[in-house]
């Protein structure tokens, strides 16, 4: 079939969606992905794990806060916890604070106003933290006129930052409902409209999520200043 | 009337398509929702040059011509449409061939149909 494992880091199920994580998943499968990143808001995690075979589910957490000082407090409390830590930018006091936080994996939900809340020097930091600008798909499926206007406009300016400072960027449907994704195929083509090209589309949406799982997963095995360099079993007999 | 020369025709496209919804669509609701998606994205100038047609449609899966190059602008097209006849809906591609009869054999005949699971039994 595809030559790219495909990962949609994005997705809320209930209480915060509508649809429950079975369905997401069977679903997510049937359209052809690898995996998908279940990212609730906090407070409204998933009450039970759900696992359909022939897909990962990987757990995750969307942080939104008002106020950009309880950030960092936040990213520590969960960070432990996910795989995928996912911030919902806001102004830019709030994404600030998150691309210049490490720990933080994913800045999504950029405003689609007349305020964008992203710029050079956000795009440099996030360069150096390793945060993903995730670009949300279902502005441009829902909306219709000039917000979608405006949304593809800010997303071809954020693209151009991403790459003129070599920002990790992911595509994501920040689906609440199992009618809200689209096949990667068709994400594909919906990032073309904002100038995306073929490849960079297709690592943003396999690569790039997929280093970022394994990044943290590793992270997880084995203590920040530690690495392992070589393990051998037998000289200890 | 003479029938247009082969070399002269425009090179065509045909997509095949499956449609995630609760309920059978018809076709005259699922070709409304592609035109004003169409004439919403790209307008009647990108429309005109797109030349989507449905040929066939029935049981949630189809056949969509377009014209070879907007291939991926039908994908995206397709892709904004969120609702068709009042419930929510996915337009899912299965893929693309050069011929109807290609698009038939490779993506539609061996396919069953999908729906969503109900939760209830889960």
């Amino acid at each position: 079939m595809s030559r790219f494992d495909y990962y949609d880091l994005n997705v809320h199920v209930l209480p915060d969606g509508s649809g429950s994580v079975n369905q997401m998943l069977s679903i997510a499968n049937h359209l052809g992905y690898s995996g998908i990143g279940i990212t609730n808001h906090i407070d409204r995690e998933p009450p039970s794990d759900g696992s359909h075979e022939g897909i990962e589910l990987i757990h995750g957490v969307e942080i939104e806060v008002r106020n950009s000082s309880r950030l960092h407090g936040f990213v520590g409390k969960f960070r432990k916890k996910v795989d995928v830590l996912v911030v919902h930018g806001g102004s830019e006091s709030i994404n600030r604070s998150a691309v210049e936080n490490p720990n933080v994996d994913v800045l999504t939900n950029l405003p689609t106003g007349r305020d964008n809340g992203f710029n050079h020097v956000l795009a440099k930091s996030a360069h150096d933290n390793e945060v993903a600008i995730a670009f949300n798909l279902d502005v441009i499926i829902k909306q219709r006129g000039g917000r979608r206007v405006h949304a593809l406009g800010h997303f071809r300016k954020n693209l151009q930052l991403a790459r003129k400072y070599n920002v990790p960027t992911i595509l994501t449907s920040n689906a609440m409902s199992c009618y809200d994704m689209r096949a990667p195929r068709e994400m594909i083509a919906l990032a073309g409209l904002f100038g995306m090209e073929e490849d960079e589309a297709n690592a943003a949406l396999s690569t790039i999520p997929e280093g970022i799982i394994k990044r943290n997963r590793r992270n997880t095995s084995t203590p920040q200043g530690v690495r392992i360099i070589q393990y051998n079993s037998q000289e200890f007999c | 009337m003479k029938v247009l020369p082969p070399t002269l025709r425009d090179p065509k496209r045909y997509l095949a398509l499956e449609l995630i919804c609760e309920i059978r669509v018809s076709r005259e609701d699922f070709l409304n929702e592609i035109f004003s998606n169409s004439a919403a994205l790209i307008g009647d100038f990108g429309s005109s040059q797109a030349g989507i047609r449905l040929l066939d449609f029935n049981d949630n899966m189809g056949i969509l011509r377009c014209k070879r190059g907007s291939g991926d602008l039908t994908r995206a097209i397709l892709a904004t449409i969120t609702r068709v006849g009042g419930y929510p809906a996915i337009v899912n591609v299965l893929g693309i061939a050069g011929t109807v009869r290609s698009a038939t054999e490779k993506y539609i005949e061996k396919r069953d149909s999908y729906n969503v699971p109900d939760d209830k039994h889960i």
